[in-house]
């Protein structure tokens, strides 16, 4: 059982596979073009399941990001307890200007919902996070919760704080006009394991 | 659906269900037909590939019919021959065919499944596949299927992946190939496949893995490593005015993942793996590199002679290389960094043993030899691997070519050419293995002679070390030196006996190392406390830790010598010195004062974390401009140099109170513990009180009662049990209030209650509109709260002139003038009086008070007792606590007290501490019974004893609910219901 961190991301990325009721499929890797400001942007995004039995691996993951979302599962209330660990670890290792995004996940599982929107909102607001809820079931919020993440990496490269040369941040500019390309580690939240999907 | 259909516009049958069987059929129908691929049907190909994912997820979990079907028609095979093919290798068919194979392999549930797709070989051609690296996609849903078959690996389905018979290992050879990809996240994906591999408990695997690639991959490794230190190190060189400090954390933190990626695999403690890995660590990077880099100018000399001596010694001509020369060397400072690195991430024995061996043991010979002695004593079947940094000749992909070519040949030998061959000293590796026996035995005995030998002795790489500590100049080489030696001393690979051992060596000028390590330590925290000094506080602070721990503070070894007692005691009376002088030079001195306090309870150094900031790489600099930490540069400005001053007080008085093991007594100035809390219940009986209405910003409107006590202003409501009592709703310190008049309003006052600190909580406790009865009351108010603000301020900075010992403030003794002083800051009038006092009234408020909780600063100040108080002291301070308790008790009616109408708030409090379930021993004892203690200190204000270890600080954690900081809105709630 995992948060579903690998379904947001292939239903982010490849729109073909639509969801359907029974089937649940997830992927660790994609890539997707998107527009904002007029300007093309390639997304790339690695799901960091499977790093947790060694520290290097999890350090690196957090480093070589511009931004991460932090995933957890509403109907399953450790998920959510979890946050604070994850919070922690991805503070220390990262780059301070990481954009974090906080999602609930599974948001059409309603009836089995263990934690309240309301707390997602407040612990977001505590920590400084952006927060929304999603699922990549109905695929409500999945465009949003990416590319608001983007938009926010975007608003930072504007502003300087990032240094776009500096490959180590996860963005480097493309070849053709000036397409960034921020890496976004789908952060692990998998509560118990990080490997399988849904 | 709907979408699926127009993909496959008009073809024939194709079933209605998308997740079907019949689906399935239809699509390796298409597959079929379009065995080759043209721009025409690449489209369809694409789309059935996908929907082959989806099925066959689908039928994983549905229907086992499905896998069946696609294994009888062997459709892995149409894949492969779909990618070989020109245009199929197309990035547009290669990347939804590695999709399909991730959706595959991530999603499968079922383990028979899992066993059928790999039971042929397709799986591994398809890793062996040459794709398109140079396509960002391609690689990327590459590394991740090399990744995710990486995560299905176990003793079971290693065999599929490794070949026993042909000596093949694709998924781990094809990937390590990626080792140094410029892009971050497949470097990442490499490391974790190949720990993934290491994980796994086969053999013949391991043995595969160790005799045919460690030895390329590890040298490359390792020379990938030295490549990027030497960048790192050009950076340092180069950016001597902090301006590309980004650049260079990045450089550091990258250098930190090579260090936990080799940590993560020698701690998976493969044997043989370890010893490789170990080998070209040592004597490929640590040595060559980083301790070679230590001593200033290369040591041609000795390594000339040796390779005479050897040359004699083997009757040969042997020319004098001085390939050291052309050994590439970082500078020391950056030398230093990087071996604390090492001693704080690596932990496997062996290697950090040798290491600190080579450091604190061994001379230039150690050129020569690599820490080949060292090593020998742990490691069996050794490799020897020639010193030096340099490139390997083979590329990694090479070298593993020839190993595979050479499998047939017995495994060592097949490893030489590639391990051994160093470029740099080839010759002398042959010399070497050649004469390895006699060298090893001229070495034993020497090894043996420099252990049993007390007299002097060449370390010149610990002469180094000592040498960076000195401060005169600056402390840029002492903190990494520090560093260094923390790291040493608390890594678990290296023996604290066998470190105790090498420093109570004697030095060549006949001193023990250790009493020159302790002396250096006792020159910095002598020279922070002079005035104008250039000795970051970061780097006082790890001296004193240091310091602490050389000494063995705290346990029965313990050898603290007088002369290293004075020295710590005249260090302290001269920051005392240096800060009289910034006394009351800033208006603001009070706040810094406490403001210091706090920052100095709160922070705790980690060396480790110290170690990830890669600012302490550049020379120390004094301007906040460049975003370093206060207490990592220099002070700028008087106000800095001001809290520097403070703070360097502070961490000599705590070195001064843990050598004698005194307790703190003064600090901090307020005593949270004594101070009036939220829902305390007060007896406010004959005190002043002063009605008024709170009406906040948003109209919320209270009826309260305002009290002013010495420190304190506090906001009660009467008590509805007890007539005259009253709860407090509301508290603050008077230092913090500002006050102002209304000048439409002479009934009104605005008040503003700050909170005390730096908090990172900007919000005043309170801002709001206070309307009194009448302007008689509203001046009496006015009045009150600012003489009270100017008297709080006034008594505390006659405490800290105290602690400073400030002539004139101090008078003959201290206790009788801080009684004075109590007196004349005190209010004039009691607030409340003993006189209604009843036996057992102190236990009755506890009961009421014990929901309230004490501030989180008195939580702080109870671990650090706890943390402070020593094994010895402890059991003294709890049975002397102990033992006070039911003294005080009934002590308390028969304490001093002359003038009871005068009795404050404090003493009221003071007896409510007194309790049995008190968390102080009393301060009534300290005061009257223990004369011998204020005659040793005359200068500590016997006001409270801190919490005593056992039990206190357990209170105060669950007593820490609704501290003064519970804001007053949440009271308001409350506040409203009760009041209405």
């Amino acid at each position: 059982m995992s948060v579903g961190k690998s379904c947001l991301l292939l239903q982010f990325t490849d729109k073909r596979f639509q969801p359907v009721h029974d089937l649940t499929i997830g992927v660790e890797f994609g890539a997707r073009m998107i527009t904002i400001d007029g300007k093309q942007i390639k997304l790339q995004i690695w799901d960091t399941a499977g790093q947790e039995a060694f520290r290097s691996i999890t350090r690196s993951y957090y480093r070589g990001a511009a931004g991460a979302l932090l995933v957890y599962d509403i109907t399953r209330r450790e998920t959510f307890n979890h946050l604070t660990t994850w919070l922690e670890d991805a503070r220390q290792h990262s780059n301070s200007n990481m954009v974090i995004m906080l999602i609930g996940n599974k948001s059409d599982l309603d009836s089995r919902r263990e934690v309240k929107k309301e707390e997602g909102e407040a612990f977001a607001r505590e920590h400084g996070l952006v927060f929304m809820e999603t699922s990549a079931r109905t695929a409500a919020n999945v465009e949003e919760a990416f590319i608001n993440t983007a938009k926010e990496i975007y608003e930072k490269i504007q502003e300087g704080v990032f240094d776009i040369n500096n490959e180590a941040n996860g963005i480097k500019i493309g070849q053709q006009h000036s397409p960034t390309n921020p890496s976004l580690p789908g952060q692990s939240q998998g509560g118990q394991t990080g490997g399988g999907c849904c | 659906m709907f979408r699926s259909r127009s993909w496959f516009g008009g073809w024939a049958g194709k079933p209605k269900n998308r997740l079907s069987l019949d689906h399935l059929k239809y699509l390796h129908n298409v597959l079929e037909r379009n065995q080759t691929v043209s721009e025409n049907n690449r489209g369809l190909l694409v789309e059935s590939l996908r929907c082959i994912a989806e099925i066959l997820i689908w039928g994983d979990q549905n229907d086992s019919t499905v896998f069946d079907f696609f294994l009888e028609k062997n459709m892995l095979s149409y894949f492969l021959h779909i990618m070989r093919q020109k245009s199929g290798g197309s990035s547009f068919v290669c990347v939804q065919l590695l999709q399909t194979l991730n959706i595959l392999f991530e999603n499968i549930r079922n383990e028979t499944s899992l066993y059928y797709l790999l039971s042929n070989n397709h799986v591994n051609s398809i890793i062996v596949h040459k794709f398109d690296f140079s396509d960002e996609d391609v690689m990327g849903y590459y590394i991740l299927f090399l990744k995710t078959l990486s995560l299905k690996l176990n003793t079971h389905t290693i065999h599929f992946f490794y070949n026993e018979h042909t000596n093949d290992f694709p998924l781990y050879t094809e990937a390590i190939k990626f080792f140094n990809h410029p892009e971050s996240m497949v470097r990442i994906a490499v490391r974790t496949i190949s720990l993934n591999v290491y994980k796994v408990e086969n053999r013949s695997m391991l043995q595969f893995i160790r005799d045919k690639t460690a030895a390329p991959y590890f040298s490359n490794l390792v020379w990938f490593i030295g490549k990027h230190i030497l960048e790192l190190d050009t950076c340092v060189r180069n950016d001597t005015d902090h301006q590309s400090q980004n650049r260079l954390s990045n450089l550091v933190a990258e250098h930190l993942d090579h260090l936990h990626y080799l940590n993560d695999i020698l701690c998976l403690d493969i044997k043989d793996l370890n010893a490789v890995l170990t080998e070209h660590l040592l004597h490929k990077l640590f040595i060559p590199l980083y301790i070679f880099s230590l001593t200033p100018a290369p040591p041609l000399l000795s390594m000339a002679l040796v390779t005479k001596n050897l040359a004699a010694v083997l009757n040969k001509v042997v020319e004098i290389d001085i390939q050291e020369i052309n050994n590439p060397r970082v500078s020391g400072v950056v030398a230093l960094f990087l071996l604390s690195l090492v001693f704080l991430v690596i932990t496997h024995g062996p290697l950090v043993h040798s290491l600190a061996w080579v450091i604190l043991n061994a001379d230039h010979n150690v050129f020569k030899d690599g820490a080949a002695e060292v090593l020998n004593a742990y490691i069996e079947k050794r490799e020897v691997v020639a010193l030096g940094f340099g490139q390997p000749q083979e590329s990694l992909e090479e070298a593993l070519e020839i190993s595979a070519t050479n499998s047939n040949s017995s495994s060592s030998q097949s490893n030489e050419p590639s391990s051994a061959q160093a470029v740099s000293c080839e010759e002398a590796t042959s010399d070497d293995s050649q004469h390895q026996v006699n060298i090893t035995d001229e070495e034993k005995e020497k090894l043996k002679n420099s252990l049993s030998t007390t007299s002097e002795s060449n370390r010149p790489f610990l002469d180094m070390v000592l040498s960076s500590m000195d401060c005169n100049e600056n402390d840029y080489l002492a903190l990494l030196a520090l560093c260094l030696i923390y790291a040493l001393a608390n890594n678990k690979g290296v023996s604290s006996e066998w470190l105790e051992q090498i420093l109570n060596k004697r030095s060549t000028s006949s001193a023990l190392y250790k009493t020159m390590l302790i002396e250096k330590l006792l020159q910095i925290v002598n020279l922070s406390s002079q005035p104008t000094c250039r000795i970051r506080l970061i780097t006082l602070e790890l001296t004193i830790k240091l310091f602490c721990q050389m000494i063995q503070l705290n346990s029965a070894e313990c050898c603290l010598l007088d002369t290293h007692h004075n020295a710590i005691f005249s260090a302290r009376n001269q920051s005392m010195t240096v800060l009289r002088n910034f006394y009351k030079s800033e208006d603001i001195f009070l706040d810094l004062f406490e403001d210091e306090y706090n920052e100095f309870i709160k922070s705790s150094l980690n060396v480790e974390f110290l170690c990830m900031d890669s600012t302490i790489l550049l020379p120390p600099t004094g301007t906040p401009l460049t975003g370093i930490g206060f207490t990592r540069r220099l002070p700028c400005g008087e106000v800095e140099k001001a809290r520097r001053a403070i703070r360097v007080f502070f961490h000599l008085r705590q070195l001064c109170q843990s050598v004698t093991y005194d307790e703190e007594t003064s600090l901090p100035l307020t005593n949270p513990t004594k101070c009036v809390q939220i829902d305390n219940v007060l007896d406010l009986n004959n005190s002043d009180l002063i009605a008024c209405t709170v009406i906040l910003k948003d109209g919320t409107k209270f009826r309260r009662f305002l009290v002013i006590d010495v420190l304190q202003l506090i906001l009660v409501e009467p008590d509805s049990k007890r007539l005259g009592w009253g709860i407090a709703k509301l508290v603050g310190f008077l230092q913090d209030v500002e006050v102002l008049g209304d000048k439409d309003d002479s009934r009104c006052l605005h008040i503003t209650v700050h909170r005390g600190g730096a908090t990172t909580n900007r919000n005043p406790i309170l801002s709001a509109k206070f309307v009194f009865d009448d302007h008689i009351r509203c001046m009496a108010a006015k009045q009150r709260l600012t003489k009270g603000r100017t008297k709080a301020r006034q008594k505390k900075m006659y405490q800290i002139a105290q602690l400073l010992e400030i002539p004139g403030q101090v008078t003959d003794g201290a206790l009788p003038t801080y009684a004075n002083s109590l007196r004349t800051g005190r209010t004039p009038r009691p607030l409340f009086t003993t006189i209604n006092r009843v036996p057992g009234f102190a236990a009755a408020l506890r009961r009421d008070s014990m929901p309230s909780g004490s501030v989180s600063r008195s939580q702080m100040t109870a671990s650090r007792g706890t943390e402070k108080t020593r094994p010895t002291t402890a059991s003294r301070e709890s049975s002397k606590s102990r033992s006070n308790t039911p003294k005080s008790r009934d002590g308390s009616p028969r304490m001093p007290r002359p003038r009871s109408e005068e009795i404050p708030l404090e003493d009221f409090r003071h007896s409510r501490q007194s309790s049995p379930a008190s968390r102080n021993s009393s301060n009534a004892p300290s005061r009257s019974h223990t004369p011998s203690r204020l005659a040793n200190e005359p200068l500590s204000l016997p006001k409270e004893t801190t919490p005593s270890a056992d039990g206190a600080s357990t209170e105060s954690k669950t007593l820490d609910q609704n501290s003064k900081e519970t804001s007053f809105i949440a009271h308001k709630m409350k506040g409203n219901v009760e009041t209405v």
